[in-house]
């Protein structure tokens, strides 16, 4: 047979057609900008002309990994601190995620405590609601005035001055952040302990063991890989997050790695920028590569099916009431609160004044005047907030329908032709994108397309680099539900089709789509979601006439124009979860689905 | 003395009784099997004399000493009660290699080291999986996984066994071993098993009683040939016997003595009641309808039978065929000894042989009468 026609019969079938457009696709987005932000680190930057001496724009330079790794004091400063900061909070952010998730997951599955549903619910929401609500929600209530401004809700009600270490820094990052994936652990270890088979347990009782040895050797071995994914997640998730610790660290200049690379990336040394996205993506993927290493498959779980009784429920006895009333008030305090300040501070005049005359809708309705927010009119009549409002809606609505689509399609083509070098590069690539820290994807982007690269012009400044850059980082969430969908599925519901002749496109749409749409929908969902919140993904990328609502709120907040600030994000917050209300009620997709 | 008694135990699942006021004795030593169709409540049972499911209403004793009583308000914790229990689906922990599930249960009665080595050790050679000391489960086939559990299970050396359909999930012939090794275990072992399953062969082939309950009601508690040969009801005498008896309408007619006339539409057959020393027979009533039940290796296909019927199908199986026959509208189930292939649509003489056939109350559906058939 030749060539040609191998070729042809190759792609003749629509799965390989897919797998290699993907291919060069995804190769083109994620593998060669990679390698263009590797040479940005030895790059002499326009910026940096000056700097370094008798340079020119674009020369080879060792200044940017000697300046940041190699510099006593000043890489103390620039790099060295900021990563232990870093590896600091992403350490105590999984301590407090995974003591907090995993003991809630253990009162609801395993014990009789009261209102499950509402309390599962609840605690949820830090996880739908943008990170950065509890970090705005805690300078709100526990601002001080040592580092000047005015001071919060806390200490206008109770006249305690909140010290520095608790208002900012290491201690309310960490508390936000943990806060923010305790759900993760949650809804992870939930669902291992909620689907273990009770006969583990019931065994190790007939066999003697006391409750607190069985806890300790049964059940705690059996939720450890929860544990680890969690603590895996939130790991890399807290070290490339960005907006809680700008937005409780800036006050007291305590830096991260990624504060520090937006510093740098916007000023005068995009060089140091550079280096600390690619360490940060190094990290990034070193911690996915102990997670594969980890995983022990010896001692993996055996699938004996048969029947596994539930077991029984702890009785908390004296501790119901105070636990279930507690725990109540407990989630209600980071949920609900929140969103009550948002308000009210979105409609006090002169910040820290919370009289009745003080309040006025002029930040909603206001015509705006020279004398508030540099004449800056209220967020319901602001154009360039309705602009940002409209980018956020549209970029999230194309960036879900690209990744939502591939996903779907990267799904199809994986699981047919599963087991072919193609097919497991393809599930690689387009997993991939999660690795690479939010933030440094967004410096690599900057990198690879402010210059034009043959046929793809300069893309720095325009939308579509916002689009291309979120249906990408996105990619991973759709691709997997894609995946696991057509797994699901089985090959022989569409060979019974394509037996009965029944087209590739009909086949998809009449019989593969339907089937399956609850898994498609939430391929669309979660990119949706994710990027109406996202901020460290496009906070690099953005000129004034592309700022999304997340940018804009950043910009507010770091400007002090707080009440503009709340009130953004309390139309995020309502936005997201409206979004996600809704697609509950249509689809039935959630996020907690099947705990509690 | 009788090793466990259940009295009137009683499980509610909201309004639902999944198991039923049921009265039980197992004696020691004995090899009891709970046989039922799925969701008849015999696990329930099982877990409730086990501890691991609290009873609503009832008592429970073992040893002479009660375990459960809801009146006296007892609840002795499955831990103390020295059970043991092997779960269907094994529940051997998967982070735990061979050896350390075995000594788990030893570990905790804090036996010293080289004392639980030894008699992990024993107990792997009794159950040959000593090379498979050191895997994990997800390392061993089901088999070897359902040897690692019974290992697991003995090494406290519990006085009762409890087992949970234990080989649903082998394949059938690793199954018929394991059957002949759990009926070697029994007798070295010594102690009392209770063993649920669905598969009537096994609760046959390995109880020294069965216990049948259907809809958490107990229907007959007896020796595996007793139920077979004089099943309490239509509905033991239906799950029991495999092909499955022929249940055939009668209408009964003349009586004179033990003998009483019974007719099936143009079938008329004579039914001579025995007298039972245990049960006496009752005569079935003229002009009433029966249910007259004959188990198929009753029923012989020979040439001079009195009885004419057709071949419907043959499924010969080598040991045995099994021959579905029909009389005009009314279809028989046979098994003929040996690999015999009728030819569809023969003519055949049909012949009932054997004093084992029931007749059962159609209203009722409990037994009446068992006899010969001239």
């Amino acid at each position: 047979m030749g060539l040609s026609v191998r070729l042809r019969n190759f792609f003749n079938k629509p799965y390989n057609v897919i797998l290699v457009v993907l291919f060069i696709l995804l190769v083109l987005l994620t593998f060669i900008p990679m390698l263009s932000i590797i040479m940005d680190t030895f790059t002499v930057h326009s910026s940096e002309v000056m700097r370094i001496r008798g340079t020119h724009l674009g020369d080879f330079t060792l200044y940017h990994w000697r300046k940041v790794l190699f510099d006593g004091e000043n890489s103390l400063s620039i790099f060295y601190k900021p990563l232990v900061n870093t590896f600091a909070i992403s350490f105590a952010t999984c301590f407090i995620a995974i003591s907090f998730g995993g003991i809630m997951a253990w009162l609801i599955t395993r014990t009789n405590i009261k209102y499950k549903t509402m309390l599962s619910s609840l605690f949820v929401v830090p996880y739908i609601m943008p990170a950065w609500t509890l970090a705005l929600a805690w300078l709100d209530f526990f601002r001080n005035a040592l580092v000047g401004g005015i001071p919060g809700l806390f200490t206008t009600l109770t006249g305690i001055v909140t010290p520095n270490w608790f208002a900012y820094g290491f201690f309310p990052i960490s508390m936000v952040q943990g806060l923010h994936y305790a759900p993760f652990a949650y809804i992870l270890i939930g669902g291992i302990l909620k689907n273990m088979d009770a006969n583990l347990e019931e065994a190790a009782q007939l066999l003697h063991a006391s409750r607190w040895q069985i806890i300790k050797k049964i059940t705690l071995p059996m939720v450890k890989p929860a544990i680890l994914s969690t603590f895996l997640l939130a790991f890399s998730s807290s070290m490339s997050a960005f907006a809680v610790p700008a937005f409780l660290g800036m006050p007291v200049r305590y830096q991260v790695l990624t504060t520090q690379m937006y510093r740098t990336l916007q000023g005068l040394n995009p060089g140091y920028g550079y280096l600390m996205a690619l360490i940060l993506i190094i990290i990034g993927v070193s911690i996915m590569l102990i997670n594969q290493k980890v995983l022990d498959n010896r001692k993996s779980y055996t699938t004996i099916t048969g029947k596994s009784s539930n077991v029984a429920l702890y009785n908390l006895r004296s501790l119901r009431n105070p636990l279930s009333y507690g725990l109540m008030a407990v989630l209600l305090c980071v949920t609900v609160i929140p969103l009550i300040t948002f308000a009210i501070e979105s409609f006090v005049v002169e910040p820290g004044n919370y009289a009745l005359s003080n309040f006025s809708t002029v930040f909603w309705t206001g015509e705006g005047s020279v004398d508030i927010a540099n004449g800056e009119p209220g967020i319901l009549r602001n154009a360039s907030i309705f602009h940002g409002l409209l980018n956020s809606v549209m970029l999230s609505v194309i960036c879900a329908f690209f990744a939502g689509t591939v996903g779907i399609l990267s799904g199809y083509a994986i699981v047919h032709k599963k087991g072919t070098w193609l097919s497991s590069a393809v599930s690689h690539l387009t997993f991939f994108p999660y690795l690479l820290p939010s933030m440094a994807m967004g410096a690599i982007y900057l990198s690879f397309f402010s210059t034009p690269h043959g046929p793809i012009p300069a893309l720095y400044g325009t939308f579509t680099i916002l689009a291309l850059i979120g249906s990408v980082k996105y990619l991973p969430f759709a691709s997997k539900s894609g995946v696991n969908a057509m797994l699901q599925l089985g090959g022989q519901i569409e060979e019974a089709a394509v037996i009965m002749g029944i087209g590739w496109w009909k086949r998809m749409l009449r019989i593969i789509i339907p089937i399956q749409k609850t898994s498609f929908l939430s391929g669309y969902l979660l990119p949706y979601i994710s990027c109406m919140r996202e901020l460290s993904l496009f906070i690099l990328l953005i000129s004034p006439s592309t700022a999304v609502l997340t940018t804009m709120l950043f910009q507010y907040n770091e400007k002090g124009w707080n009440q503009y600030a709340n009130a953004i994000n309390l139309l995020i917050v309502v936005v997201v979860l409206l979004s996600n209300f809704v697609v509950n009620k249509l689809t039935g997709a959630s996020i907690d689905k099947g705990i509690g | 003395m009788p090793e466990i008694v259940l009295k009137n135990v009683t499980k509610m699942y909201g309004k639902n009784a999944a198991v039923d006021h049921l009265n039980l004795v197992i004696p020691d030593h004995s090899f009891i099997t709970l046989l039922g169709p799925s969701g008849c409540g015999k696990t329930t049972t099982l877990r409730m004399i086990a501890g691991l499911e609290t009873p609503t209403s009832g008592e429970i004793s073992i040893n002479g000493e009660i375990v459960y009583s809801s009146e006296k308000g007892i609840d002795i914790p499955p831990e103390k009660r020295n059970v043991g229990f092997l779960f269907q689906n094994y529940a051997l922990w998967p982070h735990m290699t061979v050896y350390q599930n075995i000594t788990f249960g030893l570990e905790n009665l804090h036996w010293a080291k080289d004392k639980m080595a030894a008699k992990a050790e024993q107990l792997m050679k009794m159950l040959k999986i000593s090379e498979y000391k050191d895997r994990y489960p997800s390392e061993l086939s089901g088999g070897q996984q359902q040897r690692v559990a019974i290992a697991r299970t003995l090494s406290t050396g519990p006085k009762t066994l409890f087992m949970d359909e234990p080989l649903s999930n082998l394949d059938a012939k690793l199954r018929m071993e394991m059957r002949t090794e759990l009926k070697r275990l029994h007798m070295e072992t010594d102690s009392t098993f209770i063993y649920v399953t669905h598969d009537q062969l096994e609760a046959m082939t390995l109880s020294t009683k069965i216990c049948l309950i259907k809809e958490g009601k107990l229907q007959q508690y007896a020796a595996p040939l007793t139920v077979y040969n004089e099943p309490a009801n239509t509905f033991v005498a239906d799950f029991i016997g495999n092909p499955s008896i022929n249940l055939l309408t009668v209408k009964a007619g003349t009586t004179s003595g033990d003998t009483t006339e019974l007719e099936c539409g143009t079938l008329k057959l004579k039914f001579v009641a025995k007298e039972k020393p245990d049960k006496t027979s009752q005569t079935p009533e003229p002009g009433k309808e029966y249910i007259l039940g004959i188990r198929p290796e009753n029923i012989g296909i020979s040439a001079n039978g009195k009885i004419k019927a057709k071949i419907y199908s043959t499924l010969p199986s080598g040991m045995e065929t099994v021959v579905k026959l029909k009389i005009d509208d009314m279809f028989l189930t046979s098994v003929v000894f040996g690999s015999v292939d009728f030819k569809v649509n023969e003519e055949v003489g049909v012949e009932i042989k054997s004093d084992k056939n029931i007749v059962f109350s159609k209203s009722e559906g409990h037994d009446l009468a068992v006899g010969e058939i001239e």
